[in-house]
């Protein structure tokens, strides 16, 4: 039994942020087989595994957009009127922010600071900056992402 | 520009002929202090790990130090980390060389926010070439953890906790980093700007202390990384920036505060937010005199009930009630009373709060209370 517990011991160079990111890069999100296997595999619990998915908000748990659109809600970027520019998200893909299209092509979430201050309004798209953002910049980029 | 002056592997070639001792002597002798926001002595922290370390081992409990570059920039208005991850890798890797050669650490990380996922494949081909180029291979490992949007993980504790694989969270200090971090060990926590300035600190005899990067954005026509030295006159800088308007308050990022412009401050670390407000790192947010301010605190306020860890009451039920308050304020429906009841939650959660976060999530009301009441009183009912 002691030898078995001995076995538990996840080691220094698992870092599970990785190993999860590993999993969403592959997957797109981390479903709780994933979990579960990846509680197997490593051997940490898989209730600390859920709670560190959970904790963090670029971990998903639920099956995403082709398209991850992040928009920028920092000071700087509500400042040169980002939040125009999530109206005209939630409004042209008929979702709120958080959601995704009944499609599946693209999630739309907002995030703290995507550190492009010095271009803004920003966004991520699928984790590449897209920066001065205008409204008709983002109606022409939506419509050619539709089209692929 | 200081910060992008390329060392070339030299720094690390002399940091091995002079030894650890020498190195330590130089680093303080140059008074390089620590960029991510609280300027504590770099020779200073590493000695503590070092002492923490040899104390371990008087115990037969040896344990090597880790390494962590903290590249986690997340506080809203702040992108300077990431100019020198584009910019100047090879630097900040020679860096984390240096630091791992002098505190015999064998291990280091480099904590990325998930946001500058872009910059990972870069980042980790620079990390394999100068591992290569040094031949320090089989003396060191490099490794990047990716953040996943968690703006707490800047803060030591909860940096740490997320490396082993645990929520974010802020932990009680003591024990700090240097005696017990990661997994027990002594622990040395450095940003990326602080690493990248160790080996240009080292080679460089004309290297200055005093330039500091700014990240300067708002309703600026010239947004950017400026490096001025501290004593630069607010003037001076505004002519770089060149306003869109007339600016009438600088705000901190998120967690400094707001003040009132000054174009005679000279800038240093002390005076450019007075005694109620903190610099960090040099971010200014310029605002614009169109601008009501409570707007602006309404959007710092919504950020820190998003960012808050949730381990500690006051930050994670506070920043909630703060928010609804300025919704009040905003939506027309507050009284006066409101306005004082604002203030005094503020004071509650900025002093009872566990961590940083919590006790900095309030400055921007309890400034803009008392720099701009007329901007609350344009909202407040008749």
């Amino acid at each position: 039994m002691v030898k078995k517990q001995n076995k538990r011991i996840e080691k220094k160079e698992d870092i599970l942020l990785n190993i999860l990111h590993e999993e969403q890069d592959k997957k797109g999100y981390i479903s709780i087989e994933a979990m579960k296997r990846i509680s197997t595999e490593y051997q940490i619990p898989i209730s600390r595994i859920y709670g560190v998915v959970k904790f963090y908000t670029m971990l998903r748990t639920e099956p995403q957009g082709k398209y991850i659109i992040e928009l920028c809600g920092s000071p700087t970027c509500v400042l040169n009127e980002s939040r125009e520019i999530e109206k005209f998200l939630e409004k042209e893909l008929n979702i709120k922010i958080g959601e995704t299209t009944k499609d599946k092509m693209f999630s739309v979430y907002k995030t703290s600071c995507i550190g492009c201050c010095d271009e803004p309004p920003a966004m991520l798209l699928n984790g590449k900056p897209v920066t001065k953002l205008t409204l008709e910049r983002v109606k022409k980029l939506l419509n050619e992402l539709k089209k692929k | 520009m200081q910060i992008l002056r390329q060392t070339n592997l030299e720094a690390l070639k002399l940091a091995k002929e002079l030894g650890p001792e020498k190195v330590l002597q130089i680093l303080e002798r140059k008074a390089l202090v620590g960029r991510g926001g609280a300027s504590f002595p770099l020779a200073k922290k590493w000695k503590l790990a070092l002492d923490a370390k040899k104390k371990n081992t008087n115990k037969n409990n040896s344990k090597d130090i880790y390494l962590i570059c903290n590249a986690d920039e997340g506080e809203p208005g702040t992108f300077k980390d990431k100019f020198i991850l584009k910019n100047n890798p090879e630097t900040l890797i020679e860096g984390i060389l240096i630091a791992a050669y002098t505190l015999n650490a064998k291990k280091a990380f480099i904590y990325l926010r998930n946001e500058y996922e872009f910059l990972l494949n870069d980042l980790e081909n620079t990390i394999k070439s100068l591992l290569k180029k040094s031949k320090m291979e089989n003396k060191v490992e490099i490794k990047i953890v990716r953040g996943a949007g968690a703006y707490i993980c800047g803060e030591e504790t909860a940096i740490m906790q997320s490396i082993m694989g645990y929520r974010g969270q802020s932990q009680y200090k003591p024990p700090y980093p240097t005696e017990q971090g990661l997994w027990e060990s002594p622990t040395v926590l450095n940003n990326v700007e602080t690493l990248t300035c160790v080996p240009q600190a080292l080679l460089y005899d004309d290297w200055n202390p005093n330039l500091r990067l700014f990240s300067a954005s708002g309703d600026i026509e010239n947004p950017g990384i400026y490096e001025w030295e501290l004593g630069v006159k607010m003037s001076t800088i505004l002519d770089t920036v060149k306003p869109k308007q007339e600016i009438k308050a600088l705000s901190f990022g998120c967690f400094g505060g707001i003040m009132p412009i000054n174009k005679n401050t000279l800038v240093t670390t002390e005076t450019i937010c007075e005694e109620d407000c903190q610099h960090g790192a040099f971010t200014i947010i310029f605002i614009g005199k169109n601008r009501n301010i409570v707007d602006i605190c309404l959007s710092i306020a919504k950020f820190y009930t998003y960012e808050s860890c949730g381990k500690c009451t006051p930050c994670r039920e506070g920043t909630i009630r703060i928010l609804n308050l300025l919704k009040k304020v905003r939506d027309k429906k507050a009284t006066p009373a409101d306005l004082e009841l604002l203030k005094e939650l503020s004071q509650h959660i900025k002093e009872t709060s566990l961590c940083g976060l919590g006790q900095s999530s309030t400055n921007h009301i309890l400034t803009s209370l008392e720099h701009f009441k007329p901007d609350y009183m344009e909202y407040i009912k008749k």
